[in-house]
């Protein structure tokens, strides 16, 4: 197919399948329903090191998790979630919550929507491994 | 002996397919409330890889295309252009496809490049189109000189690897359950290929198939869908980032850095970058292998069934 008619179809296909997808309804991202979910979200990605205790955030959208091997977290991954523990995170404090910068190319920084509370009180709990 | 066969490059012109398809697949999916999910940032991820590969095609293709052409001229072979030399071209290259699938997954460098096609938690239509843009430096295209030296046209070859890769297109998706008894026993399905995304366990480097799944029956990795073990979808460790880039050369990137650790030896530098994804010089990480014998350990009654380790 010529490039003059292949480039203008990938570039309106891809910016046009997206807003479609938003419109939808198809942006919205994961919610951690209780302390099992988070758990289970948990396990799912560290099968070895379950978590001895969960901290849900306020909405729902992220969970500090305690295990022997230190603390760890999961947030949403857009409908879905990842995890990872906080080994050397560094962390900073945002206007709408914690920002977390790890030295993973594959989980560079997360940016954890916390009530003040929890923006305070969170950054002790993950202090464990840092 | 024939050097100037053009063949048409199958994939671009099925770009128009393959957006109707996903908007098919969306509107069967909203509207039915089943057979599948979508998300923003993971389609328009996997949409931008797609486009990245053709991209690195445009840019890197050359490589290849000359590696081919070299050995076109040196091969004495020629078997034409006939439909039955494309028909049995078409089979020897989904062979093909499968030894390299199945290095793309046993061998770390090969996996830094196929490793972003697994990389979405999702499985639909876009998630097809979530392909590599390093391909090149696998150098997995010596798997093909056998098919050129034995006078298989390289345009041939091409072509027919397109097809292949277009049939691949309408097997990731969940909004087809099981094809017919027949079909399932011979070609590669949405069911099977849906065991090959899976993070499960038992699913883990099993159905390696491009278009004919007796491949896998025929080497020992086939592995069913099992409807008590519905296939999740993703990496082992899943990503925390839809960045393209991150995603296209995060395992590259972890290769580099576990290559160039202090205090290793020329040969675990090595395995590095050829052992199974996961190897690593002090047994800290887990490979598939390791992953399955954990998962029956804890779960003995499953030991021995499709895709997991026999009884001791």
């Amino acid at each position: 197919m010529p490039l003059g008619i292949l480039l203008p179809l990938v570039i309106c296909g891809i910016a046009g399948i997206a807003v479609l997808l938003h419109v939808l309804g198809r942006s919205k991202p994961a919610s951690l329903v209780d302390e099992h979910a988070a758990r289970a979200a948990w396990s799912d990605e560290f099968p070895d090191d379950p978590a001895t205790t969960v901290v849900l955030s306020h909405d729902h959208r992220a969970a500090l998790l305690q295990t022997r091997k230190g603390p760890g977290l999961v947030w949403p991954m857009g409908a879905d979630t990842t995890a990872r523990f906080l080994t050397d995170a560094k962390i900073t404090q945002t206007t709408t919550g914690l920002r977390i910068d790890l030295p993973d190319y594959t989980a560079p920084h997360i940016d954890l929507r916390l009530d003040p509370d929890e923006a305070r009180r969170w950054p002790a709990l993950m202090e464990q491994s840092i | 002996m024939s050097d100037q066969i053009t063949f048409p490059d199958v994939v671009s012109w099925a770009v128009p397919f393959f957006i109707a398809a996903i908007l098919i697949e969306l509107l069967w999916i909203v509207t039915k409330g089943r057979g599948g999910r979508y998300e923003t940032r993971d389609a328009l991820t996997s949409l931008i890889l797609g486009a990245g590969n053709v991209a690195s095609g445009l840019v890197l293709g050359f490589i290849a295309y000359g590696f081919f052409m070299a050995l076109w001229a040196i091969t004495p072979l020629d078997l034409g252009t006939y439909w039955w030399v494309i028909a049995v071209c078409f089979v020897l290259d989904d062979l093909r496809y499968y030894w390299v699938h199945r290095f793309g997954h046993r061998i770390r460098w090969v996996w830094a490049s196929h490793v972003n096609h697994h990389s979405s938690q999702h499985y639909n239509l876009t998630t097809a189109l979530r392909q590599t843009w390093t391909g090149t430096f696998t150098f997995m295209m010596v798997v093909r000189a056998p098919l050129i030296l034995l006078g298989f046209h390289p345009a041939i070859v091409l072509f027919c690897g397109g097809l292949n890769l277009i049939y691949q297109f309408w097997i990731h998706t969940e909004a087809i359950g099981k094809m017919p008894r027949w079909f399932e026993a011979v070609m590669n399905t949405p069911s099977h290929h849906r065991v090959h995304h899976g993070r499960n366990p038992r699913y883990l480097d099993s159905n390696y198939a491009g278009v004919f799944i007796i491949w896998d029956k025929m080497f020992g990795t086939f592995v069913p869908e099992l409807e008590a073990d519905k296939p999740r979808y993703g990496l082992v460790h899943n990503l925390g980032t839809f960045n393209p880039m991150r995603v296209a050369f995060h395992e590259w990137v972890g290769i580099f850095r576990d290559v160039i650790q202090p205090g290793l030896t020329l040969r675990e530098r090595l395995l590095y970058c050829i052992a199974p994804p996961g190897w690593s010089h002090d047994g800290s990480r887990d490979t598939s292998d390791t992953i399955k014998q954990k998962y029956v350990e804890k779960t003995p009654a499953a030991r021995g069934s499709p895709g997991l380790p026999p009884a001791e």
